[in-house]
C-alpha cells in the first residue's frame, strides 16, 4: 500500500502535508471503502485517476510492470523525503510488530525443539550471572517494542474510527505515545 | 525432547487442521482484498469491497481484544488465557504480516511462496505456542516467571 503513492506525487520536498494527508485518508477510506469511495472530499485522491473498464487487478498489474520498465526505485524513495517524526514512528510501529511477531515465531519452535522446560533454561541463563545491566538491557529491549507498538496500536484504532488526523494532533498523540512508552518501559524495569 | 510423541502429534494435527480450515474460508476474501487496495480501487466490484471491509473489521475487532487480554491476563491468569493469547497473538502477527508482504512482495509467484511461507510460520507458531501450554507453564506464567528474577 505504501507504493501506490508513488505515481501520483512529483518527488518534491515540501510534500510532507500533503503525504500525511494521504496517510490517513487513504486509511480512512479503506476503512469505510463501501461507503466512500465516490464521495466528492475525497477527489483529491482520486483526480488523478481516469474512469477505467478494467479491474484492480489489472491495474495494478500495469502499475508494476511501468514501475519495473523505468526501473523505479521503492516507493517511498527512503533518501527522497525529509524524514518526520510521524515516518518514523510509522516504520517503526512496524518494524516492532514484525520483531514482536519473529520473536514470538522463535519462542515458539523453541518450544517444539528445546529438549528441557522453560524454568530450566531461565536457571540456566540467571546462572550465567551476566549481571543487572544485560538483564535490564534485555528487558528493556522486550518492555519497550511492547509498549510502543500496544500505545501506537491505540493511535492507530484512533485513527481508524477517524479521530486525530489534523497535523498538530497527529504530532500530539505522537509526542505522547512516546513518551508513555519510555515511562512504562522503565516502570517496567524497576518491577 | 518428545516432539514426536503421540500427543503433541495429535496437537499439531488439530492446530493445522484448524489453521487450514480457516484460513482457506477466507483466503479467497483477503486476496480479493489485497487487490483491491489500489488507486484503481474504485472500479472494484461492490461484493469484493464488502468482503474487504469485513476483513479490515475483524483486523480492528482482534487488535482491541488482544489490547483486553493484557490486563485479563495480569489478574486472571491460567490456561484460557494462555490459549486466547496463542490464538489471538499467533492470528494478528499472521494478519500483520500479511500487510507487509502484501507492501513488498510483487509478482504473482513471489506473492504465492510467500503466502505459503507466512502460512507455514503462522501454523508453527500456533503449533509451539500451544505446545508451551499444554506441557510447559504456559504463556501467563512465563511472562512472570521472566520478570520475577
Ligand atoms: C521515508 C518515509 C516513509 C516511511 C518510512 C513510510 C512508512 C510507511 C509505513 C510503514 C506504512 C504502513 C503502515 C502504516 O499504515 O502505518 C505506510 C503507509 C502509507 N504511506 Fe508511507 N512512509 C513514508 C513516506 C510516505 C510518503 C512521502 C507518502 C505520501 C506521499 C506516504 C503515504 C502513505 C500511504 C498513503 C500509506 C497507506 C496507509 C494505508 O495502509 O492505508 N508515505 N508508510
Ligand atoms: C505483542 C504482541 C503483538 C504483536 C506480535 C503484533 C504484531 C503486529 C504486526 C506484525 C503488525 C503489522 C505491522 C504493519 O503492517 O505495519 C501489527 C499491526 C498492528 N497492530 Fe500489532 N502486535 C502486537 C500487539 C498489538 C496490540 C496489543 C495492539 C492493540 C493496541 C496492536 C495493534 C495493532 C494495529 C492497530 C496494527 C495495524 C497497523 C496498521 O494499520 O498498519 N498490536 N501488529
Amino acid at each position: 500500500m505504501v507504493l501506490l503513492v508513488y505515481s501520483e506525487v512529483n518527488q518534491d520536498s515540501n510534500l510532507n502535508l500533503f503525504c500525511f494527508f494521504c496517510f490517513f485518508f487513504v486509511f480512512r477510506t479503506l476503512g469505510r471503502q463501501s461507503v466512500c469511495l465516490a464521495k466528492p472530499q475525497y477527489s483529491v485522491l482520486y483526480r488523478h485517476v481516469a474512469p477505467m473498464g478494467s479491474t484492480a487487478k489489472e491495474e495494478m498489474n500495469k502499475f508494476w510492470d511501468k514501475n519495473s520498465r523505468l526501473n523505479r526505485p521503492m516507493s517511498p524513495h527512503i533518501t527522497i523525503y525529509k524524514w518526520s517524526v510521524p515516518m518514523m514512528m510509522s516504520i517503526t510501529h512496524r518494524g516492532t510488530g514484525v520483531g514482536l511477531s519473529g520473536a514470538i515465531s522463535a519462542f515458539a519452535v523453541a518450544a517444539l525443539v528445546l529438549p528441557g522446560s522453560y524454568p530450566y533454561y531461565l536457571d540456566l541463563i540467571h546462572s550465567l550471572s551476566i549481571g543487572p545491566f544485560l538483564t535490564g538491557l534485555a528487558k528493556f529491549g522486550i518492555a519497550f517494542p511492547v509498549s510502543y507498538h500496544t500505545y501506537n496500536g491505540i493511535r492507530h484504532l484512533g485513527w481508524d474510527m477517524g479521530k486525530g488526523f489534523k497535523i498538530p494532533e497527529v504530532y500530539r498523540t505522537g509526542y505522547t505515545v512516546i513518551g508513555l512508552s519510555v515511562i512504562t518501559s522503565i516502570a517496567l524495569l524497576m518491577i | 525432547m518428545t516432539l514426536m510423541d503421540h500427543r503433541t502429534y495429535l496437537l499439531s494435527t488439530i492446530c493445522a487442521t484448524l489453521f487450514t480450515k480457516l484460513h482457506q474460508k477466507n483466503e479467497k476474501k483477503i486476496t480479493e482484498r489485497r487487490s483491491v487496495t489500489s488507486m484503481a480501487k474504485t472500479q472494484a466490484a461492490h461484493s469484493n469491497s464488502k468482503a474487504a471491509s469485513l476483513h479490515w473489521t475483524a483486523e480492528r475487532m482482534l487488535s482491541v481484544l488482544l489490547l483486553a487480554m493484557g490486563p485479563v491476563a495480569y489478574f486472571n491468569p491460567g490456561p484460557v488465557i494462555d490459549y486466547s493469547l496463542a490464538a489471538a497473538l499467533t492470528l494478528h502477527g499472521h494478519w500483520g504480516l500479511g500487510q507487509v508482504l502484501t507492501d513488498y512482495v510483487h509478482g504473482d509467484t513471489k506473492i504465492k511462496m510467500a503466502n505459503a511461507a507466512l502460512f507455514l510460520l503462522s501454523t508453527i507458531t500456533f503449533t509451539g505456542l500451544c505446545y508451551f501450554n499444554y506441557n510447559d507453564v504456559g504463556i501467563c506464567k512465563a511472562v512472570a516467571l521472566l520478570w520475577s528474577k
